[in-house]
C-alpha cells in the first residue's frame, strides 16, 4: 500500500517510525566512523606507548650487541595478542633480533624505514628509532594486527546498531501511537462527519472540536460551514416553496385563462364559418366570382383559426391532465400514427424505413400524439422532395433508449434550433408549408412530461433529424 | 646513524689505508671495533657524580693505560661524538700516576701484572675502568670484556659502586654479573 492510501493513524506511525529508524541509523553511522577514528587513534597511541617503553629498553641490548637481551625484551610483547611482530633493527640496518622467536626473515622488512606510525590498510606498523641521549643504536619495528579487533568491534556495533533499533522502534512506534491520536482523531471525527452529512444530507450534525490548534480552526471553519449551508438550504426552500407556488397559481390562472379563451373562441369562429357557408351557399348564384372567393378566404382563415385553437387546446390540457402510464410497444403506435397521416402519404412515392422498436412506459394516446405530429412534420417537409426517404428507429445512448424520425426533407438552419420547439415558433412561412406553430411544442411537453428530453438537428435542405428520450434510463434486457 | 656511518666511513679508510702495512687481522679488527664501540656506549649508560666534571660542558675523558690495542679505532670511534653535550677525548696514560681527570679508563692486558696497585690507586674515584685481563672483574676491575663468538662484557657491580657510578639496569640486562665472592 503507498503511503499516500495508507489510513491517517498508519501514515503518522509509519513517518515516526521511518524518521526513527533513519534517525538512529544516522547517528549510529556517525558514532560509528567518530568510533573508528578513535579506535585508529588510541590504538596507534597505545603502540606508539609500547614502542617508546620497548625501544627504551632495547638500548642496552643494541649498544652492547646482545640479541638475546633484545629478543627477550621484545618477547614481552607477548602480553598484547594483536601484535604479530616486531623486530630490532642495529644501527647498520641489519636484523638484530625478532619475536616472535623463529620467524623467518622475510616475514621483516629487510631494512628499516622512516621512524613513524602508519596504517598499512588493517595492519599498524611502526618504526621507532631506539636511541640512548642523543646516540641512535637501532631501530624498532612492530606490527600491529587490528583486522581481528575490527571484526569483532563491527560485530558488537552491528549487534547494538541491530539492538538500539529494534527499542527504538518498539518505543517510537508505542509514543507514535500513543500521540497519533492527538492528530488523528479530530480528522477522523470531521471526515466521520462529512461522510455523515454526505450520506444523510443532514447539515445539523456538526463536528466536535478538541483544541485550539489547526484542526481545531479546520472544525470551526467546517462547523460554521454547514451552519451556513443550513441557512442557505433553508432560505432555498423557502424561496422555491414560495416561488412554486406563486409560478402554480400564476400557471393555473393563465391556463384556465387560455382554456376559456381558446374554448370562447370557437363559438364566434363557427358563427363565422357557418354562416359564411350558408350565404355561399343560399346566395352563391347572385355572387360574382370574385365574392366567392372571398367568402372561401374567409372560411379558410375560420378553419385555420379552428385548427388553431384546437391545438392550443390539446397543448393546454397537457400540462392538467394525468399520464395514464403503461407498457407501450411503440411500434404499434407508429403504424397507428401512419394510418391516421394517411391522407397526407397518399400517392406520394415515399421510402418507409421503420426499424424494429423497443416497448417503453408511457401514456400511449400522448406518444401516439408524438409519432404523428413528428412524423406529420416529416411529410410536410419532404412535399417538395423527389425522392422521399424518411426513417424510424432507435439508438442506447448512456444507457437510454432514444427514438429517432429522420427525413431527407427541408431541414432548417441549426442556429434557430432552440426556436424550434417554442409555441407559435415557425422557420418557414405559412405559405411554404401550413401549420399552426404549435406541433412540435405539444411533442415537447409530451416528452418533458414523461422525463424525456427532445432535439433535432438538421441542416438547410440536408433534411432533419428529431430524437427524443422517455423517462430517465430505461431498461430491457 | 649518521655519526655511525661516518665513523665506519672513517674506519673502512683506516682499513684501506693501512690494509698493505698490517697484517690482516679481520675478526681482531671487528673485536677492536667492538671494544671501541662498547667503551663509547658505557658513556651513555654510566651515570658519573656530579663531581667527576669541572663543569656541564667539561669533556668525557676515556683513558688508555698501557699499550694501546686499538690503534686508531677508538678515536675514529669516538670523533666528534658528544654524550650528553660533552665532547669525547682520548687520553693514553703509560702509568696510572698520569691519570688525573678521566671517566672510563680501558687497561691495557699489557698492564696484567699490575692490576692490584693500579685499582689500589684508583680506589674511590669515579672512574670506570675496562680491561680484558684474565680476572680482571675479581680483582677489582668493572668491567671486564669477554670474547667468545661475540663480544660480551661481565659486570662487577660492587667495585662500580664504590666508585659512585650508576650503572644503568639496560647496560646491567646486557652484561653478565660478576656474582658476589661467597654469594
Amino acid at each position: 500500500m503507498s503511503l499516500q492510501d495508507m489510513p491517517i493513524r498508519r501514515k503518522l506511525i509509519v513517518i515516526v517510525l521511518f524518521t526513527t529508524v533513519t534517525t538512529v541509523l544516522l547517528m549510529r553511522a556517525l558514532s560509528l566512523a567518530y568510533e573508528f577514528a578513535v579506535f585508529r587513534k588510541t590504538t596507534l597511541q597505545h603502540l606508539a606507548t609500547v614502542g617508546h617503553v620497548v625501544a627504551a629498553n632495547s638500548t642496552g641490548a643494541l649498544a652492547f650487541s646482545n640479541p638475546n637481551d633484545g629478543s627477550e625484551i621484545l618477547s614481552a610483547l607477548r602480553t598484547e595478542p594483536h601484535i604479530v611482530a616486531a623486530a630490532l633493527y642495529d644501527e647498520h640496518g641489519a636484523l638484530f633480533a625478532r619475536y616472535p622467536a623463529g620467524t623467518p626473515d622475510s616475514l621483516f622488512p629487510i631494512r628499516p624505514k622512516q621512524p613513524g606510525y602508519h596504517y598499512d590498510r588493517l595492519s599498524l606498523i611502526a618504526f621507532e628509532p631506539v636511541a640512548e641521549g642523543d646516540r641512535s643504536l637501532g631501530t624498532l619495528y612492530i606490527r600491529l594486527e587490528t583486522g581481528d579487533i575490527m571484526r569483532q568491534w563491527i560485530q558488537s556495533s552491528i549487534g547494538i546498531a541491530l539492538v538500539v533499533i529494534a527499542l527504538a522502534v518498539i518505543v517510537a512506534y508505542l509514543i507514535s501511537h500513543a500521540l497519533q491520536k492527538q492528530i488523528s482523531v479530530p480528522i477522523l471525527a470531521l471526515a466521520e462527519t462529512a461522510r455523515a452529512i454526505s450520506d444523510r444530507r443532514d447539515y445539523s450534525v456538526r463536528a466536535s472540536k478538541r483544541g485550539e490548534d489547526e484542526l481545531g480552526l479546520l472544525t470551526d471553519a467546517f462547523n460554521h460551514m454547514l451552519a451556513q449551508i443550513q441557512t442557505f438550504n433553508q432560505t432555498l426552500e423557502h424561496r422555491v416553496e414560495a416561488r412554486t407556488a406563486e409560478l402554480e397559481v400564476a400557471n393555473k390562472e393563465l391556463e384556465a385563462f387560455s382554456y376559456s379563451v381558446s374554448h370562447d373562441l370557437r363559438a364566434p369562429l363557427r358563427a363565422v364559418d357557418g354562416f359564411s357557408q350558408a350565404v355561399l351557399e343560399d346566395y352563391g348564384s347572385k355572387l360574382p366570382a370574385e365574392g366567392h372567393r372571398y367568402l372561401q378566404i374567409i372560411r379558410d382563415g375560420a378553419q385555420r383559426m379552428g385548427v388553431l385553437i384546437d391545438d392550443l387546446l390539446t397543448f393546454s390540457r397537457l400540462s392538467r391532465m394525468d399520464l395514464v402510464r403503461q407498457k407501450v410497444q411503440n411500434r404499434a403506435l407508429v403504424d397507428e400514427a401512419l394510418r391516421e397521416l394517411n391522407s397526407q402519404s397518399d400517392g406520394r412515392e415515399i421510402d418507409w424505413r421503420i426499424a424494429e422498436l423497443p416497448p417503453c412506459e408511457g401514456d400511449p394516446a400522448l406518444l401516439k400524439q408524438v409519432w404523428v405530429n413528428l412524423l406529420s412534420n416529416a411529410l410536410k417537409y419532404t412535399r417538395k422532395r423527389e425522392a422521399v426517404r424518411i426513417e424510424i428507429g432507435s439508438r442506447r445512448e448512456n444507457n437510454q433508449d432514444v427514438f429517432f424520425v429522420r427525413d431527407n426533407g427541408t431541414g432548417f438552419d441549426m442556429q434557430y434550433a432552440d426556436k424550434l420547439f417554442g409555441v407559435f415558433q415557425r422557420l418557414h412561412r405559412a405559405e411554404e408549408f401550413e401549420g399552426t406553430g404549435v406541433g412540435l411544442a405539444i411533442v415537447q411537453r409530451i416528452v418533458h412530461r414523461h422525463g424525456g428530453r427532445i432535439w433535432a438537428k438538421a441542416a438547410v435542405d440536408r433534411g432533419a433529424e428529431f430524437s427524443f428520450t422517455l423517462g430517465e434510463e430505461t431498461n430491457h434486457a | 646513524m649518521r655519526g655511525f656511518s661516518h665513523r665506519f666511513l672513517v674506519f673502512c679508510a683506516l682499513l684501506g689505508l693501512s690494509g698493505r702495512t698490517l697484517p690482516a687481522q679481520p675478526e681482531t679488527s671487528k673485536e677492536k671495533e667492538v671494544k671501541a664501540a662498547f667503551l663509547f656506549n658505557f658513556a651513555q649508560f654510566v651515570e658519573w657524580p656530579g663531581a667527576a666534571f669541572s663543569d656541564a660542558h667539561a669533556p668525557l675523558i676515556i683513558g688508555l693505560l698501557g699499550d694501546d690495542p686499538f690503534g686508531g679505532t677508538l678515536d675514529a670511534t669516538v670523533q666528534g661524538e658528544t654524550v650528553n653535550g660533552r665532547p669525547l677525548l682520548v687520553q693514553r696514560y703509560r702509568r696510572v700516576e698520569e691519570i688525573k681527570t678521566c671517566h672510563i679508563l680501558f687497561i691495557s692486558d699489557s698492564e696484567k701484572a699490575r692490576l692490584p696497585r693500579i685499582f689500589a690507586t684508583l680506589k674511590g674515584r669515579p672512574i670506570l675502568t675496562a680491561g680484558d685481563s684474565e680476572g680482571f672483574a675479581r680483582s677489582g676491575g668493572m668491567i671486564r670484556f669477554i670474547t667468545e663468538k661475540r663480544v660480551r662484557f661481565r659486570i662487577n657491580r660492587e667495585a662500580a659502586a664504590a666508585a659512585g657510578l650508576t650503572i644503568s639496569s639496560k647496560m646491567l640486562r646486557a652484561a653478565e654479573i660478576l656474582r658476589p665472592e661467597g654469594a
